[in-house]
């Protein structure tokens, strides 16, 4: 009998051990969270948008979104954007990826922005030529939608792949959103940029950490 | 019994078995070894031909290949190419007439050719990937605890109901097949083996190695396509799509074999007097469910190798930015997945029809009828496939045609229940545990079949389509409808196959929490269907919190139900270990007329059958009367 149980013990104990295993493989994959700079005159995100992830990532070779809370420095790998409810909140993109042009011209406009504009390197402007857009910032719960131009494809210091740094070419993308209540709202590029993937909506495209996340409203 | 002949000659040992070391852990180690020579392989492969791998860092071929790879070793550990290699070299076949006591656990971790064995194996495995399932079911219920992402995210939880579903469409074909339909066939029709003994293990074996490459998907990224891997979102997934061709691969070549197998042994190992109008109507719903594997498998096994082949050949079959079709993938693969929902169902006709007699003391009413219905179902299920693709762009012309195909197979399905009706009526029924099974899969798959017009009529499936109402009328039809008689045989059979009696109390408690909770689970979600909750997304309006807490907190308890079985045996088989009596349920049956546990060699003699297949009655079985001789029909 005290074998028996000895050996029954041991399978569910091994069987306990590997399911938790398991779990741990789901839990753990979930990507963190960056929480945005409060400041006197607003919120601040700054958000960068790379042709490749770190060397190091698990995808090194997928676009990504990268996030952090002071200008250009301290960048994560994160896609979940935690701000204020009920605040302004000023975003900064810096674009260090080329340009792919868009499939459907209408999403070159902004909407949702603070009097539904943005500005690209300086200049504001709502509208951009379709065919220089490499990505866009779209929340479609909150009717937000704006377009980040493509870096040049004959720019010197092209950044290959992240962490970038703002001595490399790249485009600079401002704009101001209103949050409204708290709650989880899902934000995506709508752009195929998926390169090597059929029709562009693969691996980054559809995995969350890269071209899309959260805006967590608190 | 009747018969004197075919006396079982000296007892002479498989040669094959002499060969140390062919096991599951020699399996497990060829099977490392095997993937990472095959994914190196596909490295050195990759590398010529540099083909998208640059951009994506996804490498199939090499993933692919270490799928095959790991396979072969760990088939070829288990001793699966011995036979073979032992034939082509000039050795005599050398199948035995039947098998010898065995004693030690060993037996249960190699090939085997003993059915019974075998029908034990595919018990624990199946139940450990039944686990694995449910565990995933859990979790997604975790989740949709709220209206919002809160503990997974997206990504996490299409994978869940990706491999949750997987797992439980792809696994559970073998539910019933593997441990029952292996163990009883070669007793009911006198026969003291399997037509194929080799090819019944290597069909478990292949279903466990289907189980592990499922899991290895979080390796990968997972799948967001849902069991259903619609193309071309799966080919735009990451490697984790991969697991699920190797997966459903694996599982089409099993259940092909596994069918086969079964359908050539009814057709041919029949002891004498065993006609085809005396096979018990578990055997026929065998035959039924055999026909289906055989004839379906083989479409999904060729779906998957042209999806593998766009991903690792760059054909373009589904992909239509290429000239392919997404609507092919959608075509073939529900050419094998409406017959696959049959044969999750067919065999629990056959338990319910089988065990009913036993408990209502009466002969099964229309047994041609009820026949006739499980191959009705059969044969029609091959001509309505379309209706999963109502509102996908099909012809619309078409739509007609499969809607009432659809429906018209509600008539034999309907004989089903006739004669399960037809035989409790006026019966002596005694509410033993498997009776209550029996029972609860009748209210279950009568809401499932109701349900399931509402998806079958064009019109208000239009409305219906991709809802929660879909979910809750598959899980009635499958989980309510084989569950139920999974539970009903393993109360009825249970005992018999391991030895050892259930304690009847707790199978009670079991039967009475279980019916509540998986109707407290999903009936509401019909409700939920309708309010416009659609499957496979991880948030939901916020009126509907309550109803999704409502089905979550129910599906803690229905899991719960199940730890209570899983209990009851580890009580009864390990601890408490009452012998199970020849033939406690007073059946008529031939199994039951062998002693407890059976013997390795299943029967002294060929026993010769005559007689009705179900002669129960005052005249034949009186209350308390002994049982009649083994195979005295």
């Amino acid at each position: 009998m005290a074998k028996r149980s000895l050996l029954v013990l041991s399978v569910a104990l091994a069987t306990l051990v590997g399911i938790a295993a398991y779990l741990f493989l789901y839990l753990a994959n979930v990507p963190g969270s960056a929480r945005a700079a409060q400041t006197s005159s607003g919120v601040n995100l700054y958000l960068a948008t790379v042709p490749a992830a770190a060397a190091n990532d698990p995808h090194p070779t997928w676009v990504s979104y990268y996030v952090t809370n002071k200008q250009d420095t301290n960048w994560q790998h994160k896609t979940t954007f935690v701000v204020p409810a009920n605040s302004l909140v000023h975003v900064t993109v810096y674009q260090y990826d080329g340009a792919s042009g868009l499939r459907n011209p209408f999403i070159s406009q902004a909407s949702g922005t603070v009097g539904g504009t943005f500005t690209l390197n300086g200049k504001t402007m709502n509208a951009i030529d379709p065919a220089n857009a490499s990505h866009v910032f779209a929340l479609p719960q909150l009717g937000i939608s704006v377009p980040l131009a493509g870096v040049a494809s004959n720019a010197k210091d092209q950044c290959p792949n992240a962490p970038c740094t703002l001595s490399q070419a790249h485009m600079t993308i401002t704009f101001t959103i209103k949050t409204g209540a708290a709650g989880l709202y899902r934000w995506q590029c709508f752009v195929p940029c998926a390169a090597g993937y059929i029709d562009g909506f693969g691996g980054p495209m559809q995995s969350i950490g890269y071209m899309d996340g959260y805006l967590k409203v608190v | 019994m009747t018969a004197t002949a075919n006396r079982v000659p000296a007892q002479s040992p498989a040669r094959q078995r002499g060969l140390l070391g062919f096991n599951m852990l020699t399996g497990i180690i060829l099977g490392v070894v095997g993937w990472w020579v095959f994914y190196l392989l596909g490295g050195l492969i990759q590398g010529y031909t540099n083909h998208g791998f640059s951009q994506t860092g996804q490498n199939d071929v090499q993933i692919m290949l270490g799928y095959l790879g790991g396979v072969i070793g760990f088939l070829g550990g288990l001793g699966f190419l011995n036979y073979p290699i032992q034939r082509m070299m000039g050795y005599p076949p050398n199948i035995p007439d039947h098998e010898v006591e065995e004693p030690g656990l060993g037996k249960y971790f190699r090939l085997t050719t003993d059915h019974k064995v075998v029908s034990q194996q595919y018990f624990v495995g199946i139940a450990f990937f039944f686990f694995v399932g449910g565990l995933n079911a859990m979790l997604i219920r975790t989740e949709l605890l709220s209206p919002t992402t809160h503990v997974f995210g997206a990504q996490q939880y299409l994978t869940l109901v990706g491999v949750h579903g997987s797992m439980m469409m792809g696994m559970m074909t073998s539910g019933v097949l593997g441990p029952f339909a292996n163990w009883l066939v070669p007793l009911m029709i006198g026969s003291r083996r399997m037509a194929f003994p080799r090819m019944e293990s290597l069909t478990f074996w292949l279903l466990m190695a289907a189980g592990v490459v499922l899991i290895t998907t979080v390796f990968f990224g997972g799948f967001q396509t849902g069991w259903t891997g619609y193309e071309p979102l799966a080919n735009q997934g990451t490697a984790g799509y991969d697991a699920y061709l190797g997966f459903f691969g694996l599982v089409s070549i099993s259940m092909t074999l596994l069918g086969l197998n079964l359908a050539v042994t009814i057709a041919t190992m029949r002891a004498p007097g065993m006609t085809w109008s005396r096979l018990p109507i578990f055997c026929w719903s065998v035959v039924a469910t055999a026909a289906l594997m055989v004839l379906a498998a083989p479409m999904l096994t060729a779906t998957l190798l042209m999806g593998i082949s766009d991903r690792t050949l760059y054909t373009a079959f589904f992909d239509p930015g290429l000239g392919g079709s997404a609507y092919l993938w959608q075509n073939l693969f529900w050419v094998f997945g409406h017959p696959e929902v049959y044969v999750l169902a067919i065999p629990g006709f056959g338990i319910v029809l089988e065990i009913l007699p036993v408990f209502a003391r009466k002969p099964l009413w229309g047994y041609k009828i009820a026949v006739s219905g499980m191959l009705g179902v059969a044969i029609f299920s091959f001509f309505v496939w379309q209706h999963h693709l109502f509102v996908s762009g099909m012809n619309a012309d078409l739509r007609p045609f499969y809607m009432l195909s659809t429906e018209i197979i509600s008539l034999p399905t309907g004989f089903t229940f006739l004669a399960f009706m037809a035989t409790l009526w006026r019966g002596r029924i005694r509410l033993t545990v498997p009776m209550l099974f029996c029972l609860g899969w009748a209210f279950n798959f009568l809401f499932g079949g109701i349900s399931g017009v509402f998806n079958s009529d064009t019109p208000s499936d239009v409305t219906t389509h991709g809802s929660f109402f879909v979910m809750a009328h598959f899980h009635y039809t499958i989980m309510g409808g084989l569950l139920f008689s999974v539970m009903a045989a393993m109360y009825y059979w249970g005992p018999k196959m391991f030895g050892y009696k259930l304690n009847e109390r707790l199978g009670k408690i079991h039967f009475w929490v279980m019916f509540l909770a998986f109707n407290s689970t999903f009936g509401p979600l019909f409700a939920v269907g309708f309010l416009g909750m659609p499957r496979r997304v991880v948030t939901y309006a916020t009126n509907l919190t309550g109803l999704n807490d409502w089905v979550s907190v129910s599906a803690y308890v229905l899991g719960l139900s199940l730890l209570l079985f899983l209990f009851n045996m580890v009580y009864s088989w390990m601890y408490k270990r009452i012998p199970a009596e020849d033939n406690p349920w007073h059946s008529r049956s031939i199994e039951f007329q062998l002693p407890t546990p059976v013997p390795a060699q299943d029967f002294d003699e060929i026993p010769v059958f005559s007689g009705d297949p179900y002669p129960y009655g005052e005249a034949l079985a009186p209350a308390g009367a002994e049982p009649a001789t083994a195979g005295a029909y």
